[in-house]
Protein backbone atom coordinates (compact mmCIF):
# COMPACT_ATOMS: atom_id res chain seq x y z
CA UNK A 1 0.00 0.00 0.00
CA UNK A 2 2.86 2.28 0.07
CA UNK A 3 2.47 2.60 -3.61
CA UNK A 4 0.18 5.56 -2.92
CA UNK A 5 2.67 7.69 -1.40
CA UNK A 6 5.11 6.51 -4.22
CA UNK A 7 2.45 6.79 -7.15
CA UNK A 8 2.09 10.79 -5.41
CA UNK A 9 5.70 11.40 -5.77
CA UNK A 10 5.79 10.42 -9.56
CA UNK A 11 3.20 12.48 -10.29
CA UNK A 12 4.44 15.26 -8.52
CA UNK A 13 7.61 14.72 -10.28
CA UNK A 14 6.67 14.31 -13.64
CA UNK A 15 4.24 17.54 -13.58
CA UNK A 16 7.05 19.26 -11.57
CA UNK A 17 9.60 18.66 -14.93
CA UNK A 18 6.33 18.86 -17.56
CA UNK A 19 6.13 22.71 -16.05
CA UNK A 20 9.60 22.70 -16.32
CA UNK A 21 9.97 22.40 -19.96
CA UNK A 22 6.61 23.72 -20.97
CA UNK A 23 4.66 20.19 -21.56
CA UNK A 24 1.35 20.67 -20.88
CA UNK A 25 -0.30 17.06 -21.88
CA UNK A 26 2.12 14.14 -20.72
CA UNK A 27 1.79 11.01 -22.90
CA UNK A 28 4.32 8.85 -21.81
CA UNK A 29 6.30 8.37 -18.68
CA UNK A 30 9.29 5.73 -18.92
CA UNK A 31 10.02 4.36 -15.59
CA UNK A 32 12.56 2.50 -14.39
CA UNK A 33 12.24 0.03 -12.01
CA UNK A 34 14.87 -2.43 -10.51
CA UNK A 35 14.11 -5.76 -9.10
CA UNK A 36 15.35 -5.38 -5.46
CA UNK A 37 13.00 -2.45 -4.45
CA UNK A 38 9.66 -2.91 -2.42
CA UNK A 39 7.67 -1.29 -5.36
CA UNK A 40 4.78 -2.97 -7.36
CA UNK A 41 4.47 -1.82 -11.24
CA UNK A 42 0.61 -3.33 -10.86
CA UNK A 43 0.04 -0.73 -7.64
CA UNK A 44 1.24 1.78 -9.10
CA UNK A 45 -0.41 1.96 -12.04
CA UNK A 46 -3.40 0.95 -10.02
CA UNK A 47 -2.63 4.47 -7.82
CA UNK A 48 -1.59 6.41 -10.60
CA UNK A 49 -4.85 6.16 -12.73
CA UNK A 50 -6.34 7.65 -9.99
CA UNK A 51 -3.80 10.54 -8.56
CA UNK A 52 -3.35 11.48 -12.61
CA UNK A 53 -6.36 13.30 -12.98
CA UNK A 54 -6.70 16.58 -13.05
CA UNK A 55 -3.41 17.14 -13.88
CA UNK A 56 -0.36 17.48 -17.07
CA UNK A 57 -0.54 13.61 -16.17
CA UNK A 58 -4.19 12.83 -16.95
CA UNK A 59 -3.25 11.22 -20.31
CA UNK A 60 -0.03 9.50 -19.58
CA UNK A 61 0.76 6.05 -19.69
CA UNK A 62 3.83 4.49 -17.72
CA UNK A 63 6.07 2.28 -19.13
CA UNK A 64 8.27 0.17 -16.91
CA UNK A 65 11.85 -1.40 -17.46
CA UNK A 66 12.50 -3.45 -15.02
CA UNK A 67 16.04 -3.75 -14.33
CA UNK A 68 17.56 -7.17 -12.98
CA UNK A 69 19.53 -7.42 -9.56
CA UNK A 70 23.13 -7.50 -10.85
CA UNK A 71 26.16 -7.97 -8.50
CA UNK A 72 29.83 -8.23 -8.75
CA UNK A 73 31.88 -9.89 -5.92
CA UNK A 74 34.68 -8.26 -4.97
CA UNK A 75 36.71 -10.99 -4.00
CA UNK A 76 37.00 -12.93 -7.51
CA UNK A 77 35.59 -10.00 -9.81
CA UNK A 78 32.59 -12.76 -10.23
CA UNK A 79 29.56 -10.63 -12.16
CA UNK A 80 26.17 -11.86 -13.18
CA UNK A 81 22.44 -11.17 -12.70
CA UNK A 82 20.61 -12.99 -9.77
CA UNK A 83 17.04 -14.01 -9.56
CA UNK A 84 16.96 -13.92 -5.88
CA UNK A 85 18.56 -11.53 -3.38
CA UNK A 86 21.52 -13.37 -1.93
CA UNK A 87 24.25 -11.91 -1.53
CA UNK A 88 26.90 -14.90 -1.01
CA UNK A 89 28.98 -15.33 -4.39
CA UNK A 90 28.03 -18.17 -6.26
CA UNK A 91 32.20 -18.71 -7.61
CA UNK A 92 33.83 -18.46 -4.53
CA UNK A 93 31.27 -18.53 -1.68
CA UNK A 94 32.93 -15.22 -0.26
CA UNK A 95 30.33 -12.15 0.83
CA UNK A 96 32.10 -9.10 -0.48
CA UNK A 97 29.03 -8.61 -2.97
CA UNK A 98 28.48 -5.30 -4.74
CA UNK A 99 24.89 -4.50 -6.08
CA UNK A 100 25.66 -3.52 -9.49
CA UNK A 101 21.77 -2.78 -10.16
CA UNK A 102 18.53 -3.85 -8.96
CA UNK A 103 17.83 -1.01 -6.84
CA UNK A 104 16.68 1.86 -9.33
CA UNK A 105 13.84 3.47 -9.07
CA UNK A 106 13.97 6.32 -11.14
CA UNK A 107 11.68 8.65 -13.82
CA UNK A 108 13.84 8.20 -17.03
CA UNK A 109 12.36 10.53 -19.66
CA UNK A 110 8.42 11.72 -20.22
CA UNK A 111 7.13 12.51 -23.65
CA UNK A 112 4.53 14.77 -24.28
CA UNK A 113 3.36 17.89 -25.92
CA UNK B 1 8.47 16.57 -27.42
CA UNK B 2 10.49 13.91 -25.15
CA UNK B 3 12.75 15.26 -22.13
CA UNK B 4 15.30 12.88 -20.18
CA UNK B 5 14.28 13.36 -16.82
CA UNK B 6 16.69 10.60 -15.13
CA UNK B 7 15.69 11.67 -11.57
CA UNK B 8 14.55 9.33 -8.56
CA UNK B 9 11.17 9.06 -7.99
CA UNK B 10 11.82 9.62 -4.33
CA UNK B 11 13.84 12.26 -4.64
CA UNK B 12 11.76 14.32 -2.30
CA UNK B 13 12.17 12.07 0.17
CA UNK B 14 15.83 11.32 0.02
CA UNK B 15 16.03 15.46 -0.12
CA UNK B 16 14.29 15.73 3.10
CA UNK B 17 15.78 13.08 4.81
CA UNK B 18 19.67 14.74 4.03
CA UNK B 19 17.75 17.66 5.63
CA UNK B 20 16.68 16.02 8.81
CA UNK B 21 20.02 14.54 8.57
CA UNK B 22 21.54 18.12 9.35
CA UNK B 23 19.49 18.56 11.55
CA UNK B 24 20.45 15.65 14.03
CA UNK B 25 24.01 15.82 13.07
CA UNK B 26 24.19 19.66 14.61
CA UNK B 27 22.06 18.30 18.24
CA UNK B 28 25.06 15.40 17.72
CA UNK B 29 21.98 12.45 17.87
CA UNK B 30 22.62 9.03 17.30
CA UNK B 31 19.28 8.02 15.61
CA UNK B 32 18.33 3.92 14.85
CA UNK B 33 15.13 3.90 12.97
CA UNK B 34 13.86 0.91 14.27
CA UNK B 35 11.93 -1.88 11.83
CA UNK B 36 9.88 -4.75 12.71
CA UNK B 37 6.32 -6.71 12.16
CA UNK B 38 3.25 -5.67 14.70
CA UNK B 39 3.78 -7.98 17.60
CA UNK B 40 7.72 -8.49 17.15
CA UNK B 41 7.92 -6.34 19.96
CA UNK B 42 9.56 -3.11 19.07
CA UNK B 43 8.56 -1.67 22.30
CA UNK B 44 9.41 -3.67 24.63
CA UNK B 45 12.99 -3.94 22.77
CA UNK B 46 13.35 -0.04 23.36
CA UNK B 47 12.10 -0.11 27.24
CA UNK B 48 14.81 -2.53 27.85
CA UNK B 49 17.45 -0.23 26.36
CA UNK B 50 15.70 2.80 28.07
CA UNK B 51 16.33 1.21 30.89
CA UNK B 52 20.07 0.38 30.50
CA UNK B 53 21.06 3.43 28.67
CA UNK B 54 18.76 6.38 30.79
CA UNK B 55 21.08 6.89 33.74
CA UNK B 56 23.92 7.89 31.54
CA UNK B 57 22.41 9.23 28.41
CA UNK B 58 19.54 11.41 26.93
CA UNK B 59 17.03 9.54 25.36
CA UNK B 60 14.31 10.38 22.97
CA UNK B 61 11.61 7.95 21.49
CA UNK B 62 9.54 8.91 18.12
CA UNK B 63 6.76 6.59 18.18
CA UNK B 64 5.46 5.88 14.26
CA UNK B 65 1.67 4.94 14.55
CA UNK B 66 -0.79 4.71 12.01
CA UNK B 67 -3.48 5.81 14.98
CA UNK B 68 -3.25 6.59 18.87
CA UNK B 69 -0.22 6.67 21.11
CA UNK B 70 -0.34 3.64 23.31
CA UNK B 71 3.00 2.79 23.05
CA UNK B 72 4.62 6.34 24.06
CA UNK B 73 2.43 6.68 26.99
CA UNK B 74 3.90 2.95 27.91
CA UNK B 75 7.49 4.41 27.59
CA UNK B 76 6.58 7.82 28.94
CA UNK B 77 6.26 5.91 32.13
CA UNK B 78 10.26 4.75 31.73
CA UNK B 79 10.73 9.07 32.07
CA UNK B 80 12.14 9.62 28.67
CA UNK B 81 11.18 11.83 26.48
CA UNK B 82 8.62 10.57 23.77
CA UNK B 83 6.67 12.38 20.81
CA UNK B 84 4.46 10.54 18.34
CA UNK B 85 3.52 10.90 14.86
CA UNK B 86 0.23 9.54 13.33
CA UNK B 87 0.89 8.52 9.94
CA UNK B 88 -3.34 8.26 10.09
CA UNK B 89 -3.34 6.20 6.59
CA UNK B 90 0.54 5.47 5.67
CA UNK B 91 2.00 2.20 6.34
CA UNK B 92 5.52 3.69 7.03
CA UNK B 93 7.25 7.20 8.44
CA UNK B 94 8.85 9.43 6.17
CA UNK B 95 11.10 11.97 5.61
CA UNK B 96 8.22 14.54 5.68
CA UNK B 97 6.52 13.53 8.80
CA UNK B 98 9.42 12.77 10.42
CA UNK B 99 10.63 16.83 9.59
CA UNK B 100 7.10 17.94 10.91
CA UNK B 101 7.85 17.00 14.77
CA UNK B 102 11.64 18.12 14.35
CA UNK B 103 10.69 21.30 15.88
CA UNK B 104 9.71 19.70 18.77
CA UNK B 105 13.00 18.78 19.88
CA UNK B 106 14.28 21.61 21.82
CA UNK B 107 17.47 19.98 23.41
CA UNK B 108 20.21 17.67 22.08
CA UNK B 109 19.38 14.18 22.71
CA UNK B 110 22.70 11.15 22.54
CA UNK B 111 20.18 8.56 21.27
CA UNK B 112 17.10 9.09 19.39
CA UNK B 113 15.07 5.86 18.44
CA UNK B 114 12.17 6.02 16.12
CA UNK B 115 9.75 3.31 16.74
CA UNK B 116 8.35 2.77 12.53
CA UNK B 117 5.28 2.03 11.53
CA UNK B 118 4.64 -1.98 12.38
CA UNK B 119 5.46 -3.39 9.07
CA UNK B 120 8.65 -5.05 7.28
CA UNK B 121 7.94 -3.82 4.06
CA UNK B 122 7.07 -0.02 3.57
CA UNK B 123 9.65 1.26 5.87
CA UNK B 124 12.67 -0.35 4.42
CA UNK B 125 12.13 2.16 1.38
CA UNK B 126 12.11 5.59 2.84
CA UNK B 127 14.90 7.20 4.55
CA UNK B 128 13.97 9.49 7.15
CA UNK B 129 17.30 10.89 7.91
CA UNK B 130 18.65 7.77 10.46
CA UNK B 131 22.28 6.56 11.05
CA UNK B 132 20.75 3.53 10.16
CA UNK B 133 18.06 0.83 10.05
CA UNK B 134 17.34 -1.43 13.18
CA UNK B 135 15.55 -4.70 11.88
CA UNK B 136 13.71 -6.45 14.94
CA UNK B 137 12.76 -10.56 14.06
CA UNK B 138 10.81 -11.88 16.75
CA UNK B 139 11.33 -16.07 17.12
CA UNK B 140 7.03 -16.81 16.48
CA UNK B 141 7.49 -15.39 13.13
CA UNK B 142 9.49 -18.07 11.70
CA UNK B 143 13.06 -17.73 10.56
CA UNK B 144 11.79 -17.32 6.88
CA UNK B 145 11.25 -13.59 7.22
CA UNK B 146 14.52 -12.95 5.38
CA UNK B 147 14.16 -14.79 2.69
CA UNK B 148 10.54 -13.02 2.08
CA UNK B 149 11.27 -9.78 2.93
CA UNK B 150 14.89 -9.34 1.78
CA UNK B 151 15.02 -5.51 1.72
CA UNK B 152 14.99 -4.90 5.32
CA UNK B 153 17.30 -7.03 5.99
CA UNK B 154 19.34 -5.96 3.55
CA UNK B 155 19.54 -2.60 4.24
CA UNK B 156 19.77 -2.90 8.32
CA UNK B 157 22.86 -2.94 9.49
CA UNK B 158 21.85 -3.98 12.78
CA UNK B 159 19.04 -7.07 13.24
CA UNK B 160 17.64 -7.98 16.66
CA UNK B 161 16.17 -11.86 16.96
CA UNK B 162 13.52 -10.91 19.75
CA UNK B 163 11.65 -13.52 22.18
CA UNK B 164 14.09 -16.24 22.61
CA UNK B 165 12.82 -16.88 25.64
CA UNK B 166 10.11 -18.36 23.04
CA UNK B 167 12.36 -21.13 21.81
CA UNK B 168 11.53 -24.07 23.50
CA UNK B 169 8.38 -24.01 22.21
CA UNK B 170 8.85 -23.22 18.70
CA UNK B 171 10.43 -24.77 16.02
CA UNK B 172 12.56 -21.67 15.31
CA UNK B 173 15.80 -22.44 14.59
CA UNK B 174 18.50 -19.51 15.83
CA UNK B 175 21.24 -21.17 13.11
CA UNK B 176 19.26 -21.01 10.24
CA UNK B 177 17.57 -17.24 11.05
CA UNK B 178 21.42 -16.40 10.99
CA UNK B 179 21.75 -17.87 7.87
CA UNK B 180 19.02 -16.19 6.50
CA UNK B 181 19.61 -12.87 7.73
CA UNK B 182 23.66 -13.16 6.53
CA UNK B 183 22.67 -14.60 3.09
CA UNK B 184 20.93 -10.81 2.54
CA UNK B 185 23.66 -9.29 4.08
CA UNK B 186 26.50 -10.72 5.02
CA UNK B 187 27.65 -7.61 7.19
CA UNK B 188 25.02 -7.85 9.72
CA UNK B 189 25.09 -7.38 12.97
CA UNK B 190 22.85 -9.82 15.18
CA UNK B 191 22.36 -9.96 18.55
CA UNK B 192 19.65 -12.20 20.32
CA UNK B 193 18.19 -11.05 23.59
CA UNK B 194 14.56 -11.54 25.47
CA UNK B 195 12.42 -8.51 26.18
CA UNK B 196 10.68 -10.49 28.71
CA UNK B 197 13.51 -11.88 30.62
CA UNK B 198 16.44 -9.30 29.59
CA UNK B 199 18.78 -11.93 28.32
CA UNK B 200 21.40 -10.81 25.59
CA UNK B 201 20.89 -7.20 26.47
CA UNK B 202 24.09 -6.26 28.03
CA UNK B 203 26.09 -7.27 24.46
CA UNK B 204 23.57 -4.99 22.78
CA UNK B 205 23.55 -1.75 24.80
CA UNK B 206 27.54 -2.12 24.77
CA UNK B 207 27.56 -2.05 21.40
CA UNK B 208 25.08 1.02 21.20
CA UNK B 209 27.82 2.05 24.52
CA UNK B 210 30.34 2.24 22.17
CA UNK B 211 28.05 3.37 19.05
CA UNK B 212 27.83 6.62 21.37
CA UNK B 213 31.37 7.03 21.93
CA UNK B 214 31.96 7.37 18.56
CA UNK B 215 29.25 9.85 18.30
CA UNK B 216 30.71 12.00 21.34
CA UNK B 217 34.25 12.17 19.78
Amino acid sequence: MHEYSVTKSLVDLCNQEAEKHKIEIIKLIKLRLGKFTGFSSDAINFYFDYLKKGTRCEKAKIEFFEIPIRIKCTDCNYQNSIEEPIFLCPNCGKTNIEILSGREFYVESIEGE
Amino acid sequence: MKINILKPVLVSNQQRAKENRKFFDKINSLVLNIIGSPGSGKTSVIAQIIKKLKSKYKILVIEGDIRGSIDSEQLSKLKVDTIQINTLTECHLDAFMTSQVLPKIEKPYDLILVENVGNLVCPAEFEIGEDYKVAILSTPEGEDKPIKYPLLFHLAKVVIINKTDLLPHLNFKIKKARKNILNKNPRAIIFEVSSRTGKGFGKLVDFLKSELQRKEK
